[in-house]
């Protein structure tokens, strides 16, 4: 096959699933609506909260970001899943229809990347609403970095849950407790939370937002997308040489 | 068979089937710990003030506070699941069951039977892990002001499987009672949204909060949260008539 086949393959691939989740009213709703609930709400929600000594920003600013963070994360989360899913149920027969088992991953990869940017536009557009950004296209790299993690995390959560229910119960909450927990909004004693996957987008984030750039938690977020990546890789082959099946 | 062993078969089936669905027992269980968990257990330790309706102006513990609002939440998140899946159920069974014999008011009585039982073990689920941290004052009146909370959202939870499928229904019973009993209804917001009075959640949080830390509770709330319950009730029963119709 030539590498102009190839692409066209791979376009049509993310073609086809950007217009299987366009056909479905409730996932646009969601995805234009949930940004400014959430972000709006989160910050609606912690004026009530005391603001603690080691809080670096007022506790209202403090929950819009939490709301942009948690938004991109869990919609891209979702399309991850949602991804392995279909690619277990569908991959198998499209690599007997003549793809290869390499245009299927990519093609899945670049849906989650697409959905990322789209879910990190629009979580940064209500974002600018109501706070002042001091650096955009970081905040918007950051975004897009939180959201390709969860879509990343999304598609290992589908390969081990491959159901839409339990698996998006489980991002909801996974999403939560790491976004929490990472903000810097509680204090915690341990090094552990520099291991969860929002910490270092959080620092490049809310670093970007008060007009600095965390560098060496924006080179740990690319490590941590790299190493994610190999991971994703590895359970994909085995997701679809299986029938579906994740083995040891 | 008489109408009361029938619906308590009816009610035993709904509880078997409730048994058999694995995410709605992990929720059960995972949530209260979940919930307490992170907002209990891991905020720093901290005071605020709240106007407590049968007691005035308190300073309290914002640990014990948010636990007091969790419950009636969880009971809310759980009674709402259960309700949305009641109706995905009844959608498929309960119209089988009118055509066997049952009279709708028989099925209708055991699937509201189901939402009580729910909303109950997710109150007492709830208060179990949130007890190792706090007592609330009115024990009595803040297991009644819980157990409403899930039976009203449970209700809803009913309406909204009418019209949503399990996944968007499940989405909007997680985040609804979220943003009303936690957000909209909380009590150290000093400006309410005009909307929050409107909402399932308010009279039944703030009779929990009352109770939470009062000794004396102001109990006109109750009838608030029993005039939400009913009409929330009327339309949930008009909807489960309507799926049990035999055509």
């Amino acid at each position: 096959m030539t590498d102009v086949g190839r692409a066209d393959r791979i376009s049509v691939g993310v073609g086809a699933a950007v217009r299987a989740f366009l056909r479905e009213p409730i996932q646009v709703a969601v995805l234009l609506a949930l940004p400014l609930v959430v972000i709006e709400g989160y910050g609606y929600a912690m004026t009530a909260f005391p603001e603690f000594p080691f809080m670096e920003m007022n506790a209202e600013t403090m929950g819009r970001l939490n709301g942009a963070i948690y938004a991109a994360a869990f919609l891209s989360g979702v399309m991850g899943l949602f991804q392995v899913i279909s690619a277990v149920q569908a991959d198998e027969r499209l690599q007997l229809c003549g793809y290869s088992r390499a245009e299927l991953f990519v093609t899945r990869l670049a849906t989650v990347l697409a959905a990322s940017l789209i879910v990190a536009a629009v979580s940064l557009a209500v974002l600018l609403w109501r706070v002042d950004v001091a650096v955009p296209t970081v905040v918007f790299l950051a975004l897009t970095a939180a959201a390709l993690v969860y879509g990343l995390l999304g598609m290992l959560v589908g390969a081990v849950l491959p159901r839409a229910l339990e698996g998006s119960l489980v991002l909801v909450f996974l999403v939560d407790a790491d976004d929490f927990l990472s903000s810097g909004m509680v204090e915690i004693d341990t090094r552990l939370v520099e291991l969860f996957p929002l910490y270092h987008p959080h620092q490049v984030f809310q670093s970007a937002v008060d007009g600095s750039i965390a560098t060496g938690d924006a080179l740990v977020t690319g490590a941590y997308i790299l190493c994610l990546l190999g991971v994703v890789a590895a359970v994909y082959v085995r997701v679809t040489g299986n029938g579906g099946v994740l083995r040891g | 068979m008489g109408s009361v062993a029938r619906v308590s078969r009816a009610f035993e089936m709904g509880l078997r089937e409730y048994a058999r669905t694995p995410v709605l027992l992990a929720l059960l269980l995972f949530l209260p710990v979940y919930f307490v968990g992170i907002f209990v257990y891991v905020l720093p330790a901290s005071e605020m003030a709240i106007t407590v309706p049968g007691d005035g102006q308190r300073v309290v513990a914002t640990a014990d506070l948010y636990g007091v609002l969790l419950i009636p939440l969880l009971a809310g998140l759980i009674g709402g699941i259960a309700g949305l899946f009641l109706m995905q159920a009844a959608r498929d069974a309960d119209g089988r069951l009118v055509l066997a014999g049952y009279h709708p008011a028989q099925v209708i009585a055991a699937r509201i039977g189901l939402l009580v039982v729910a909303s109950v073990v997710a109150t007492a689920v709830g208060l179990a892990v949130l007890a190792v941290g706090y007592v609330p004052q009115s024990l009595a009146v803040f297991v009644a002001a819980s157990v409403l909370a899930g039976l009203t959202y449970g209700l809803v939870g009913v309406l909204v499987g009418l019209v949503l499928g399990r996944l968007a229904g499940v989405y909007t019973m997680l985040f609804v009672p979220m943003f009303d009993v936690f957000f909209l209804q909380n009590p150290t917001v000093d400006d309410q949204l005009w909307l929050a009075t409107y909402l399932p959640g308010h009279a039944v949080t703030e009779l929990a909060v009352d109770a939470g830390f009062s000794g004396s509770v102001a109990l006109d709330p109750f009838a608030q949260a029993l005039a939400a319950l009913a009409v929330v009730g009327t339309f949930a029963t008009a909807a489960f008539y309507r799926t049990t119709r035999v055509r």
